[in-house]
Parts: C-alpha cells; sequence; structure tokens
C-alpha cells in the first residue's frame, strides 16, 4: 500500500467503516509508516476532541410542547374525528393544548405556582399559558400584523366586546407586532403582541363582571405571567422575557393606557 | 389539574394508534433531530421551527415509513426542511453552495483562525466546526455526534458513500488545522 492510498483511507479506518481486507493493510503499513503513523495520531485527535466537546443540543420543553400539540391537534387527525364525532372536536382541541401544557411541565418538572385565588384561576392561568404556547407555533401570532395602533385597534371591532388598549411603547423597546383574537374562559379575549428582543409579549383582555381588583405576578415552566384585572378588565401579560422586564412592560403599558382607552362595549 | 383532562378520553380511533405509534417511534430522536438543525441553520428559533414542521411533515409521510432507522428517516426530513428553509430564506448564512471544490470548505479560513486562537476548548471546536462549509458541518455532526455509520449518513445527505467517506476526510483535515492538533507520538 502506498502512503497516498493509506491518507486516502485513514478516516474510513478511524470510523471501523473499511472492510476486514483493507483494514488490516493500513494498520500494516501503519506500522512501518512514521509519517502516515503521525497522520493517523492527528485524525483520531481531531475526532476524539470534537467528539468531546461539541455540544449536543436537547430540544428545548417548549418545542416538545408544541410538537405534542400539534400531533394530538394534528389536521389529519381532527378531521377524522370530525367525520365520526364531530361533536368532540373543540374538545380534542383543548385536550391537546392541556397536554402541551402538562408535557412542559412534567418534563421539567415544574408546577404551577398559579394564582393566589386556587382552583379555578390555576386553570385560568393554564389557559391564558396554552394561548401564549399556540401563539408561538408557526402561523399563529398575529391576525392582524401591524406596527401601528391604528391598524390593530379598529381591527379588533365587533370582534370581541373589548376595546383594547393598544399603546406605543416602541420608545421604551417594546415595538408592537400585531393583535389577533384567542378564546379563554368562555370570552372572546383580545390578544395585542409585543416584542422584547426576541421574546414575544401576549397582553390578553376580556372583559368581567366582578369587581375587585386583583394583581399577581406566578410563574410556569420559564413564562411569567401577570394578571391586572381593573374596572371590569381582565388583563395577563404572558411572555418568556425575565420576570423585571415583563413587569417594566406591563406598568409602562397600564400608564400609557390609563387615559381609559380599555373599555367595556 | 390537567391530568384528568388528559387521560379522559380513551385514544381508541385507527388515527389515534396512528399518532401513538409515531409517538414511539419517532419522538424519541427529537433531541438528535434539534442538533442537526441547530448546526444547519445556527440559530435557536429556527431550528425549533424547523423540527416542528419537520415532525409534522414525517407525521404526515409516516404511512409510507415500515420498519427502518426512524432516526435516520426524520433526519432526513429535518436536513431537507433545513436546506428548502435556507434556499427560501436566502440568507447568506449559508454561503457556500453545493460543491466538492477544496478552496470552498471553509467560509472565511482567517476570520474563523483569530477568533479560534482566543476561545476555550470547547468554543473553539465550536467555531472550527461552525467555520466549515454546510456540507461539511453536516457530515462531522453526523457522524461525531449523531454517531451515524457511513451508509446512514449517505442516505440522509443523499449522497453515495464514497462522498461521504471524501468528505468527512476533508472535514477532519480542515479541523486538525484549524484546531491546532498536533501529531502525538509518532509510530
Amino acid at each position: 500500500m502506498t502512503c497516498a492510498n493509506c491518507l486516502e483511507m485513514l478516516s474510513s479506518y478511524i470510523d471501523g467503516e473499511l472492510s476486514a481486507d483493507e483494514s488490516a493493510q493500513v494498520r500494516e503499513h501503519l506500522q512501518g509508516c512514521a509519517d502516515c503513523a503521525r497522520e493517523h495520531g492527528k485524525l483520531l485527535d481531531t475526532s476524539s476532541l470534537v467528539r468531546g466537546r461539541l455540544m449536543r443540543y436537547e430540544a428545548p420543553d417548549v418545542l416538545k410542547a408544541r410538537i405534542r400539540a400539534g400531533l394530538v391537534g394534528s389536521p389529519r387527525e381532527v378531521e377524522h374525528r370530525a367525520a365520526n364525532l364531530p361533536r368532540r372536536q373543540r374538545r380534542d382541541w383543548v385536550r391537546g393544548f392541556a397536554a402541551a401544557v402538562v408535557v412542559a411541565m412534567v418534563s421539567s418538572a415544574l408546577t404551577v405556582v398559579a394564582v393566589r385565588q386556587g382552583a379555578p384561576d390555576t386553570s385560568l392561568a393554564s389557559q391564558v399559558l396554552t394561548s401564549h404556547i399556540r401563539s408561538l407555533m408557526p402561523g399563529h401570532l398575529t391576525d392582524v400584523a401591524s406596527n401601528d395602533q391604528h391598524n390593530v385597534k379598529p381591527w379588533f371591532n365587533g370582534r370581541v366586546n373589548v376595546s383594547p388598549a393598544v399603546p406605543r411603547l416602541d420608545s421604551a423597546g417594546f415595538p408592537l407586532i400585531g393583535g389577533r383574537l384567542d378564546y379563554i374562559d368562555g370570552h372572546s379575549a383580545a390578544s395585542v403582541v409585543y416584542t422584547r428582543r426576541q421574546h414575544v409579549i401576549n397582553v390578553f383582555s376580556w372583559p368581567v363582571s366582578g369587581r375587585s381588583d386583583v394583581t399577581t405576578t406566578s410563574t410556569s415552566n420559564g413564562y411569567h405571567l401577570i394578571r391586572s384585572r381593573k374596572s371590569g378588565v381582565e388583563t395577563w401579560f404572558v411572555s418568556d422575557l425575565n420576570v423585571a422586564e415583563l413587569q417594566d412592560f406591563a406598568q409602562r403599558f397600564e400608564r400609557a393606557s390609563a387615559d381609559g382607552s380599555t373599555a367595556i362595549k | 389539574m390537567f391530568f384528568p383532562v388528559l387521560s379522559g378520553g380513551r385514544r381508541s380511533t385507527m388515527a389515534d394508534q396512528r399518532v401513538e405509534r409515531f409517538e414511539q417511534v419517532v419522538l424519541p430522536h427529537l433531541d438528535n433531530a434539534y442538533t442537526l438543525a441547530r448546526y444547519l441553520l445556527r440559530d435557536e428559533h429556527d431550528a425549533q421551527d424547523a423540527v416542528q414542521e419537520s415532525v409534522l411533515r414525517a407525521l404526515r409521510y409516516f404511512d409510507g415509513f415500515r420498519d427502518g432507522d426512524a432516526r435516520a428517516w426524520l433526519l432526513t426530513i429535518v436536513r431537507n426542511y433545513c436546506y428548502s428553509w435556507q434556499k427560501e430564506h436566502r440568507t447568506d448564512r449559508m454561503t457556500v453552495p453545493f460543491t466538492d471544490d477544496e478552496s470552498a470548505a471553509i467560509a472565511d479560513p482567517h476570520a474563523a483562525d483569530d477568533r479560534v486562537i482566543q476561545a476555550g476548548e470547547r468554543e473553539r471546536v465550536q467555531l472550527a466546526v461552525d467555520a466549515l462549509s454546510t456540507e461539511l458541518r453536516e457530515v462531522i455532526v453526523l457522524r461525531e455526534i449523531n454517531d451515524l455509520s457511513y451508509r446512514e449518513i449517505s442516505e440522509v445527505v443523499g449522497i453515495p458513500m464514497g462522498t461521504v467517506m471524501s468528505r468527512l476526510a476533508r472535514a477532519r483535515k480542515h479541523l486538525a488545522g484549524s484546531l491546532g492538533v498536533d501529531s502525538r507520538k509518532v509510530g
């Protein structure tokens, strides 16, 4: 075997991809040729360095949750069910999203540290979080995409019985990207979407009958949720942004909309 | 709170069983799929979207998948998705076109050298692999991280075994150079 032949086969040799015959020939050549043996050593070192040091990524929990949600609610499956069990269809979607949240929670062994009021609000927090996660799926973020509040705000007219605040917060580093309709706790909800760097912030709002004002902050699986109930409007701010910045956002949002631009119609 | 909701309906329809089997066969390979997408697209968010779309695509094609290597099958879908995504978005992150031309192997050799010098070992390896052209990077990732055989790599990338061999050899040669691997003991 010539050195050129040997060098050509070295990479396959260290991967164990040569035939027994070829392998024996390379081994024999290496014993008698210092130059090729040096190259062999270099290759082995390079390979083990890359193997040992190159980052292996784990699929993030939110991705697993998105995938689970997509599978349970995959169009084909829903079609199939719609044909046989039309009345269960919506419930299956709900199950899918609940499954997404469950996977996200179980896989990172986190519990919803939900709002203080107990069971009903825990499920409310999970509904809001589920809507947030669903909005992050490709193509689901906005029904109306615009960075101009004069496009976004009027879009909600007649679609939801709250006129959501859509303050302009670009100068504070929270550009508006649009709006979307959601369905939470038996209500149509207005979702106004902002961003901060690569993080999405959803502001959900819908009218409520309760008089009492509430403000709580909770965390679930890396997402922060701020709930604010004021003058008959329930508002939730949700993002994977750090909690300090989300609180800053919520304060700016509420200050900027304090002129009463959120109103029940 | 949610668990009763989940266990409430028992999966019984054909579609349910199909999804269940898909989950058992394909979902164990999500980490591998995500790792490949991260190295091909070099962006966390793009990689997540790519894996999600690929899995949904895989579910659509699942009827055509018989018993075989589910991991290589999923990686093929992910790889193809990443390539068409790159093409659509005309990003210049994937600067080097398909070619076996030696000079095209490293996207920017000088920039890579300078950055590699100061970084820690882990970072050095990362940067050196990042600096490889996509065609060399993917065979390195498939071989050294995903531990695929040459035959599996040739299926995933869609190239002959001989080309897998030569690309891996070239990729390692470049890496040995940019990582400054010295020959160890002779003989």
